[in-house]
């Protein structure tokens, strides 16, 4: 496959390749805007939770839609995989790959379920359109190994020159719980590749292959440049930083570090973390990956390209088989709550080199709410999953933003009036946490509750971090405030999971974000904007801000 | 004396008038500096200058004024500055966060140093009442009246000048919502009220809660700005109701505007392709791509058989609107974009603007970043020595300074560089282009491109070949097409219900009454805006998806009373619709209709553009020059004829390289493209042969 002749770069000019580059962009936003329409299940059609992307043939990650910077870690894997498993001889236009396994699939947990197909330009593959759905499914299962948490897929065709493989797709449903969201996002996942391959072919058919393809090894040039650029701004040095993180899911506190080593215009990411747990928050190297290109690209230039080519100044290692770069069989379900860590850890490294460009540590989780029941109807399983903003964290010049997603996620919640016409739950509230921006010059982000009534028998599962821990704040800024389960009259969380009688509620909460500065240097209008709207207290105003009204 | 139809689009530099005499089928065109701090001493002006220019004699200038249309940036502009007024909410218990909270998502996914929008209404003046409605329209628990009391009471006490009311579930059932406006008016007389059942009785808590407190927080603006044209304009002696164009592209009464001046936000641009529209229709062309490039921005449109597809909702500055809203999509790029080397080392064009002052850099004021412009200035596609007819001097030396800059470190040479700015523009615009095209299932390549804006006619050609489109089509005034769409456009209402209900049998009751509530609702309005019977027309259309799907696909209803054939039709038309939109149809997944449509449209008198005689083909006589123009297809300079577009008459023809000048913008013909001028004065340009 890699025989069509592939010009060098340089014989390109800056135009086309910027050219093509913004019709790129545009082929993997068509295919994720085609995705979401398309889509059935609350967790792609209102939380967006996926992502699309174009490949090289070799694997490399053209062009990433704007979507869920984590699922960049499966896109990483997904292709090499089906190189291993497949013959490029042997394939056809129209055969469609579906994969999500963590070791064997290039996943980075089962419930993201990834499609990829082959794109033929006269008679040769010259790309591949990538999608990623994170289907709602798999729950209420348990995480001691991944092969309790679902079903695992090496990439197998889906279709076949164009057939559906009816066998794999039976295969697939039946061990779903809810297999008609699942068939109907498939069939969305299924559109926006035939738009990729359309989309790539017309592309193709304008410029020529060997100029698309020569322009798309330029634009991994171009990424690698700008963080080349981006990383030798950064003063040259070894910088450590050491957090801990605990959940609803791990009570104890699990020490992470990373050593930042910056050299010239190349950066390399040392992990240090326990050995990997029978729980679901272990990472996979592909996520921890994901996870360091994004704060990295984010700290040093947000504007590069999210391609391959930005990977190349970065090492990222850790030893195998502990919690940051787990084996098999590990568990990974929640691998995103250890991500949101790690971007953290990552920024407290780097806040010692550029403290101008970093925030204060940020909710450092993705606070997570999975509710599966039976409707009484038919005994079929209902499963709503969904994620919570958090604190942002402060920055040099201005406050954090309060209840917004963070880091490697960064999906929409659901409209209350959408969630209970479609589950039998009832959002009692849904506010922002008083007093849980962590205090400074800069004030950190607030928290978020949501406040739950279940409306029929239903059991729940809560991840959520900085139950004891915090997020701490930057020269001289405060922590942010504790996340939380809250649980109303006889309702028992067992660590992260309960059952709800109809009538019951609990609350979630999620942490807040740390302060920037000493707080006595907050300027005085801002505290008492703060005070007037219930952000702080009037004892926070007066001791902690030195503020007399 | 005549009878004076007028329409004044009035924008952020210009206020542009257009007067149209019913009697005579005559059209002149005024132009007026803007008046920013109140706009409408400008609009008077021009109307009182162009009036007594057309008609010298009268007593008073607007007594000969039978319709009065107006486009206005009134409420884009507070939203954009935030000035709107000190506005107050009523939510709900426990939702009072919502507003800040919105989707949770952060506005930009790597740039941490991203902020979203400010607040409109800040925490202390959220106020949270007791009250349930639950989804199936169920009341779990009665407005708590004594609670709102105290809300309106203490919303009173902190001075606001604006409240919104938006309940869970108010527009299925509004007694609450409605309730509390009452207490309100009583404890807060003379405030400016907005409930989300009034102003966007919809799905999704979120959105319409953004709708409303826009609508509130403009509300008096809007109101205040009517309040002071409407003495102007009578003062001139105009007894003729004023209109104002809404972000649908219809009319409506000045007093229905300053109650929803949320739905006037798009206001500016839709006028641009009602006026693009009514032109390409006479023209003979119904489907249409609008490309209108300004200075900093550029607004495009698709229109399919002669209308432009109406997006129930859109994200305008950074806030959610829903209302119903030409499909416009706008980039922040234009003639004064920069152009840059960035850290990678690729050529950039924008998102950054010179802006007018100090303009780019052949200006001389100052700026040495060289700007598109400046790029159009060395090639001489525009004139070298001059713009605006004369008026506006450039330095073309020091254009090439600015881009001989970029062209070193490019490692290009000047011309390669000039040329390179505006291929990437061209990308940037084909990119915008397509989303309103191949992203919606449209093939541009079906589509005639209608190009306005000061810098639309300037790029078009390049960029119709880029996206394989045939023709473009430039209007004999393509400045002032704002002003003349406003002469061309029907009075417009949209009025929506939502109702979950499936597409079978079992809903024809149900879509007859919704049907029956909508219309009754449009003969109320009817009757306002004073349309006579046989002018008014109602379409209808539902919202239709999958039942599990959360975004819907308009579908148009045939005509005829609501019938099972009809829901059967509907259903088919949902089919197409999505095969057309993602390519597939999900073959026995039942289908909901979700929201049901009306639209009303009064018509009114419209100008009548007139047809001239052909005077052959021969254009020679309009040629007032030639320069060498840089067509890199060519090979470089070509001594290229400068035509005049006042001098081309109908039927005229000629063949590119050409450039066409006119007071407020040239147009650029390629090498081997024909071009020819239509009855209308239109320029038409083929593109392919």
């Amino acid at each position: 496959m890699n025989d069509v002749s592939v010009p060098d770069a340089a014989v390109l000019d800056p135009i086309t390749i910027e050219v093509i580059g913004a019709a790129l962009s545009s082929i993997v936003e068509e295919t994720g805007e085609a995705l979401i329409r398309a889509s059935y299940s609350t967790n792609i059609k209102e939380r967006r939770d996926c992502s699309t992307a174009l490949f090289d043939t070799a694997g490399n990650t053209l062009c990433q839609a704007e979507h869920i910077p984590i699922h960049l870690g499966s896109f990483i894997g997904i292709v090499p995989h089906i190189l291993k498993l497949h013959r490029v001889e042997d394939m056809r236009p129209g055969d469609v790959f579906v994969g999500n396994d963590a070791y064997e699939g290039g996943g980075t947990h089962l419930p993201d379920i990834v499609l990829a197909e082959p794109i033929f330009v006269e008679a040769r593959i010259a790309a591949w359109t990538v999608n990623l759905a994170h289907h709602a499914d798999f729950a209420d299962r348990g995480h001691a190994h991944i092969y309790q948490e679902g079903l695992r897929i090496p990439p197998v065709r889906l279709y076949r020159g164009g057939e559906l493989q009816k066998d794999v797709l039976d295969l697939i449903l039946l061990n779903c719980q809810v297999p008609r969201e699942r068939l109907s996002d498939l069939r969305a996942q299924m559109a926006a590749n035939r738009v990729g391959v359309q989309r790539f072919q017309a592309l193709c058919a304008k410029y020529g292959t060997t100029t698309v393809m020569a322009a798309g090894a330029a634009l991994l040039d171009y990424a690698e440049r700008k963080m080349r650029a981006g990383i030798a701004a950064i003063p040259d040095g070894i910088w450590t930083f050491a957090d801990v993180f605990e959940s609803t899911e791990v009570p104890e506190h699990l020490p992470l570090q990373v050593k930042v080593t910056v050299e010239g215009d190349s950066m390399s990411l040392h992990f240090d973390s326990p050995p990997q747990l029978r729980a679901g928050l272990n990472m996979t190297w592909t996520a921890l990956a994901a996870t360091a290109y994004y704060v990295v690209k984010s700290v040093v230039d947000p504007t590069i390209l999210p391609n391959a080519g930005l990977a190349r100044p970065l090492t990222v290692t850790a030893p195998a088989g502990t919690v940051l770069n787990c084996t098999h069989p590990a568990a990974v379900n929640g691998r995103v709550q250890t991500c949101q860590r790690v971007s953290d850890l990552i920024i407290g490294a780097l806040a010692q080199a550029v403290p101008d460009r970093v925030t204060a540590c940020s909710n450092s989780v993705c606070t997570v709410a999975t509710f599966i029941g039976q409707k009484p109807e038919d005994g079929s399983i209902w499963v709503y999953l969904e994620t919570m903003g958090g604190g942002a964290g402060a920055r040099a010049t201005k406050d954090g933003m309060d209840g917004v997603h963070v880091h490697v996620t960064n999906t929409s919640n659901l409209p209350v009036e959408a969630l209970e016409t479609e589950y039998p739950l009832t959002l009692l509230r849904y506010e922002l946490v008083d007093g849980s921006g962590g205090v400074g010059t800069y004030r950190g982000g607030m928290g978020l509750r949501r406040v739950y009534r279940a409306d029929a028998d239903c059991r729940v599962r809560v991840d959520v971090s900085r139950l004891t821990s915090e997020s701490w704040g930057l020269l001289g800024g405060g922590p942010g405030g504790h996340g939380a389960v809250e649980c109303g009259p006889g309702v028992v969380f067992d660590r992260d999971n309960a059952v709800l009688k109809a009538g019951q509620w609990f609350a979630v909460v999620s942490p807040g974000a740390g302060g920037y500065g000493p707080p006595e240097k907050r300027v005085r209008e801002a505290v008492a904007r703060d005070l007037a709207e219930a952000v702080i207290t009037e004892t926070t105003a007066r001791e902690v801000y030195r503020y007399r009204a | 004396m005549g009878r004076w139809r007028v329409g004044v689009d009035s924008g952020g530099t210009f206020t542009d008038v257009c007067l149209f005499d019913e009697e005579e089928g005559r059209m002149e065109v005024w132009k007026v500096s803007s008046t920013p701090d109140d706009p409408s001493r400008g609009i008077a002006q021009g109307v009182e200058e162009g009036m007594r220019r057309v008609a010298p004699g009268a007593v008073q200038p607007g007594a000969t004024v039978t319709y009065f249309g107006h486009g206005t940036t009134v409420a884009t502009n507070a939203l954009i500055q935030h000035r709107g007024v000190r506005t107050g909410l009523v939510t709900t218990d426990g939702f009072r966060d919502l507003l800040e909270i919105g989707r949770q998502k952060r506005p930009d996914l790597y740039d941490m140093q991203a902020d979203k929008p400010p607040t409109l209404v800040p925490r202390d003046l959220r106020i949270e009442v007791p009250e349930r409605v639950r989804h199936d329209g169920k009341i779990d628990l009665p407005l708590d009246e004594k609670r709102m009391r105290a809300a309106a009471k203490a919303l009173k006490a902190a001075g606001v000048e604006a409240v919104t009311v938006s309940f869970l579930y108010g527009f299925i059932r509004p007694e609450h919502e409605m309730r509390a406006v009452e207490i309100l008016r009583e404890e807060m007389p003379g405030v400016f009220i907005s409930a989300g059942h009034e102003i966007a009785p919809e799905f999704r808590e979120f959105e319409r809660l953004s709708t409303v407190v826009l609508n509130a927080y403009l509300g008096p603006v809007m109101r205040n700005y009517i309040e002071r044209l409407t003495p102007r304009l009578r003062e001139l002696g105009m007894e003729a109701t004023p209109h104002l164009t809404q972000s649908n592209g219809g009319v409506i009464g000045f007093g229905t505007a300053a109650k929803m001046p949320v739905r006037a936000v798009l206001s500016g641009p839709s006028t641009g392709v009602v006026g693009a529209q009514a032109i390409g229709t006479l023209a003979g062309f119904t489907d249409l791509i609008t490309f209108d490039m300004g200075g900093t921005s550029t607004d495009v449109a698709l229109l399919n058989d002669g209308t432009c597809k109406l997006a129930s909702e859109a994200t305008v500055h950074g806030y959610p609107i829903k209302a119903p809203m030409l499909d416009i999509h706008t980039v922040g790029a234009g003639g004064g974009s920069i152009a840059y080397i960035d850290a990678g080392g690729l050529l950039k064009v924008g998102p950054r603007s010179c802006g007018a002052d100090p303009g780019p850099v052949c200006y001389g004021r100052g700026n040495k970043e060289p700007a598109t412009t400046d790029a159009n200035v060395v090639l001489q596609t525009l004139n070298p020595e001059y713009l605006l007819a004369g008026r506006m001097k450039v330095d073309q030396g020091l254009a090439k300074q600015a881009i001989g800059r970029l062209a070193q470190r490019l490692g290009l040479g000047l011309m390669e560089t000039a040329q390179g700015i505006i291929s990437v523009v061209t990308a940037n615009m084909a990119r915008a282009i397509r989303v309103i095209s191949v992203q919606r299932g449209y093939d541009p390549r079906d589509y005639t491109m209608l190009a306005f804006g000061g810098a639309g006619p300037l790029h078009a050609a390049r960029l119709a070949l880029e996206l394989d489109m045939k023709r473009v089509l430039i209007p004999r005034n393509p400045g002032i097409l704002c002003a003349m769409g406003l002469l061309l456009t029907d009075l417009r209402a949209d009025f929506a219900a939502t109702k979950l209900l499936p597409a079978t049998n079992a809903s024809v009751d149900d879509v007859v009454s919704a049907f029956k509530g909508l219309t009754e609702r449009a003969g109320e309005w009817f009757v306002h805006e004073k349309v006579a019977p046989a002018d008014r027309r109602l379409s209808r259309t539902a919202d239709m998806r999958y039942a599990g799907q959360n975004y819907e696909l308009a579908v148009p209803l045939p005509e005829g009373p609501v019938t099972a054939v009809t829901i059967a039709a509907l259903a088919d038309g949902f089919a197409e619709a999505h095969r057309q939109r993602y390519g597939f149809v999900a073959e026995g997944e039942p289908v909901q209709i979700v929201t049901l449509r009306l639209e009303a449209a009064g018509r009114v008198r419209k100008a009548e553009l007139q047809a001239f005689d052909d005077a052959g083909k021969d254009a020679s006589r309009a040629v007032v020059g030639m320069r060498d123009v840089w067509f890199p297809e060519a090979g470089g300079f070509v001594p290229t004829p400068i035509y005049g577009r006042d001098e081309l008459l109908a039927g005229n023809a000629f063949t590119g390289p050409a450039i066409v000048e006119q007071m407020d913008t040239t147009t650029v013909v390629l090498p081997g493209m024909h071009a020819r001028v239509d009855a209308y004065l239109n320029l038409v340009l083929e593109v392919a042969p």
